[in-house]
């Protein structure tokens, strides 16, 4: 069976290993991944805990189908309480680690303590090792891989580790696999780099026993046939995520400059188009078809001649769009950078644009910077300060605080011009003529958000008929949806439905783009309860998967009301109401996101979760979720 | 139950798939550019759009014609009664 792999508890004080079976009322409740990771996170986590301490915990974990049979079953996520936020700190990874794991024979890892000295794990068919990594320590995190796999002469060792700015304990730092695979999100590098984790490395040859083996391939096949047939896949199968950059800046909803602007003119050299000039093929992640990252070497400049992976969407938002550089040349070497030293790349070009823009208003001086130049679209400062804030440099130690700490240090009304939710910054994307948008990004569990409820489809001017067919199914829905994305009638729901379908395909292990969330087409929770049939034997209806769905974002929910979150914390910064968007088309020119009607949709929104007015689970809501006993204690 | 052959949305959505066709930003409508076009005017609202092909059949809005974007979007809001 695909459910036997098993629960490891790695103690980096005491160096105690004690492994577990998962049981099956469990599987039933939250599948596997980052699902139950809430359940663990919120059962072994003591509340108000510094997220740097030995008393923070990072947990490890593969999804229910990883490495089965079905498409794109790639997927790890890793979880910790958030250093960035203070609230629920989770990212999800592709590549190749996540099937590792599972040969190896283990779903999930739960890591407390601290070790005295660095360390990484080695998990090998049952088993697992705490091995030294004194000499890891200071590598990148390609090096580090490598370094793994040349210690332990096996080149099929994969692995996940932190980079520099994880052991710096920049509070944005990622964990990484492959070249450019990235748990970018909420900082769990850095808890990593507080517990002198510098890798966890698997090797296993401990088969994933296929339930229906021949019914699985059978219907992976359809899957295949479904996902790579529409256009967004084989768009991205030639562009990768930067192919969202065509409709976004012609439209007008990329974030420029730190939100002064909302699209970056006559910058085709930043193109898509033109960065797909630059790659010299394209990789993907296990069981995957559609390929989606670029393979590219640096054609210019001091790192002429350097391999990378990617650039993603975020990083040409991130090296371009936010920072105001044109130049495909700083996108490829910035995103070079932040897989080097293992930062978030969204994070890290929001705290830039964000200090070029207090450089701007005087905030910020030379003298602050020490001589370096912050003016709008300089090359040379935006990868100067990726070096300085991975290693803690001058006004680099600054930013590598995150938005709200370094706001503080700041001073001078520094946070004004902060685009943040929860201390965590948003994607270069502006929501400001789109509410659903909006209202996802102030509502999401981890902070500032496009990965965890984001109704991507909105913007698509869907035909009514077909939104209900979506949004209607697995359970019943019969308010408004409409087709015009300005509109804030129905939002909520699409919202919410986008979060339990995104919780659920993170609980299986599987690539969001293979679900709706840039295609409408995509699988969803009816053809989930075939791949898991086929591939686990286990039998769900897809009404019982969208439950598993709403338990896991309650329990996120739960996290984070036990950490101090209120309805204050579910709201957009005050340009989203106060200052209309300049550039891009007639239809969205002069937009921002009305007060009250933000209000309404919010309300709407908990209404909708059975949620109370401030944002709190309802008794009858956690009953109906079985999340009345929690912390329960039984993993 | 689960090894039912009855298709989902999704299954069914494959026969609907359009090629050939791009929808105008501005409008939404639906238009087919000649083939290898590298630009082309949407005959509804008159935005006018770069293409790029990602297969020989299928195309893309790359960007905006700039020069005319501006232009355009400041007459359509004029019209609008806007700045």
């Amino acid at each position: 069976m695909s459910m036997n792999r098993k629960i490891a508890y790695i103690n980096l004080t005491t160096r105690e290993i004690k492994t577990e079976n998962i049981p099956e009322k469990i599987r039933r409740l939250y599948l596997g991944g980052r699902g139950l990771d809430n359940y663990l996170l919120y059962n072994h986590v003591s509340p108000n805990i510094d997220p740097l301490s030995s008393e923070n915990v990072a947990i490890i974990s593969a999804g229910l189908l990883v490495g089965t049979l079905a498409s794109a079953s790639s997927r790890t996520h890793v979880a910790a309480k958030s250093p960035l936020t203070g609230f629920i700190g989770s990212a999800n990874v592709g590549g190749f680690f996540g099937p590792e794991m599972r040969q190896a024979g283990f779903d999930h890892l739960v890591i407390k303590g601290k070790s005295e000295k660095p360390v990484y794990l080695y998990l090998n068919n049952g088993k697992i090792e705490i091995r030294d990594a004194s000499n890891l320590w200071g590598k990148d995190s390609c090096l580090t891989q490598t370094m793994i796999q040349k210690e332990l002469n096996d080149t099929d060792v994969k692995s996940l580790c932190i980079g520099q700015a994880g052991e710096n304990l920049v509070r944005y730092a990622c964990i990484r696999t492959s070249v450019k695979n990235a748990a970018g999100r909420t900082g769990i590098g850095a808890v990593w780099g507080s517990k002198n984790l510098k890798a966890v490395a698997a090797k296993g040859t401990m088969n994933i026993k296929i339930a229906h083996a021949m019914e699985a391939l059978e219907y992976n096949k359809k899957i295949i046939d479904q996902i790579v047939s529409a256009k967004v896949s084989k768009t991205m199968q030639k562009l990768g995520t930067l192919f969202i950059w065509g409709a976004t800046n012609s439209t007008g909803l990329v974030r420029t400059r730190n939100f002064q602007l909302n699209q970056l003119t006559n910058a085709d050299d930043v193109e898509p188009e033109s960065i797909e000039e630059e790659l010299v093929g394209t990789a993907g992640c296990f069981g995957c078809q559609i390929h989606c990252r670029g393979k590219y070497i640096i054609k210019h400049g001091k790192y002429k001649g350097t391999y990378d992976e990617g650039p993603e969407y975020t990083s040409l938002g991130a090296f371009a769009s936010e920072v105001g550089c044109t130049s495909k040349n700083t996108v490829l070497v910035g995103n070079h950078l932040v897989n080097y030293y293992g930062l978030d790349t969204l994070e890290t070009g929001s705290m830039i644009s964000w200090a070029m823009e207090l450089y701007e208003k005087g905030i910020l001086t030379k003298k602050d910077t020490n001589g370096l130049d912050l003016t709008w679209g300089n090359d040379e400062t935006v990868i100067k300060l990726i070096h300085m804030i991975a290693n803690r440099e001058g006004l680099g130690d600054i930013l590598a605080e995150g938005p709200i700490r370094a706001a503080d240090i700041i001073g001078k009304d520094s946070l004004k011009y902060q685009i943040h939710v929860k201390g965590m910054s948003n994607l270069h994307s502006d929501e400001r003529p789109t509410p659903a948008l909006a209202l996802n990004v102030a509502v999401s569990s981890r902070g500032s958000d496009h990965l965890r409820g984001r109704p991507a489809i909105d913007l698509y001017h869907l035909p009514e008929k077909f939104l209900k067919k979506i949004y209607g199914n697995p359970v019943p829905y019969d308010g408004p949806l409409t087709s015009d994305y300005r509109d804030y009638e129905g939002k909520p729901w699409q919202v919410i439905w986008q979060e339990i379908c995104y919780e659920a395909v993170d609980c299986l292990g599987i690539c969001k783009f293979h679900t709706v969330f840039l295609g409408p087409n995509m699988p969803a929770f009816d053809e989930w309860t075939k791949l898991i049939y086929f591939n686990t034997g286990m039998e769900f209806t897809a009404k019982e998967i969208w439950d598993v769905g709403d338990r896991g974002y309650t329990m996120e929910r739960l996290f984070n009301i036990r950490e101090g979150l209120n309805r204050s914390h579910d709201n957009l910064v005050d340009p989203y109401f106060d200052e209309p968007v300049p550039l891009g088309l007639p239809v969205v020119r002069g937009k921002f996101i009305d007060r009250d009607k933000f209000k309404i949709m919010l309300d709407q929104y908990y209404e909708l979760h059975g949620w109370d007015e401030n944002g709190v689970p309802k008794p009858e809501t956690l009953e109906k979720l079985s999340l009345n006993n929690e912390p329960s204690g039984l993993l | 139950m689960t090894g039912s052959h009855n298709k989902t949305l999704a299954e069914k959505s494959i026969k609907g798939r359009t090629t050939g066709q791009f929808r105008c930003l501005y409008c939404f409508e639906r238009v087919i550019p000649p083939k290898n076009a590298t630009e082309y005017t949407c005959t509804k609202c008159g935005y006018a759009w770069r293409i790029w092909w990602f297969s020989p059949n299928e195309p893309r809005i790359r960007g905006p014609v700039w020069e005319k974007h501006e232009k355009l979007s400041r007459e359509k809001m004029a019209e609008k009664g806007g700045a």
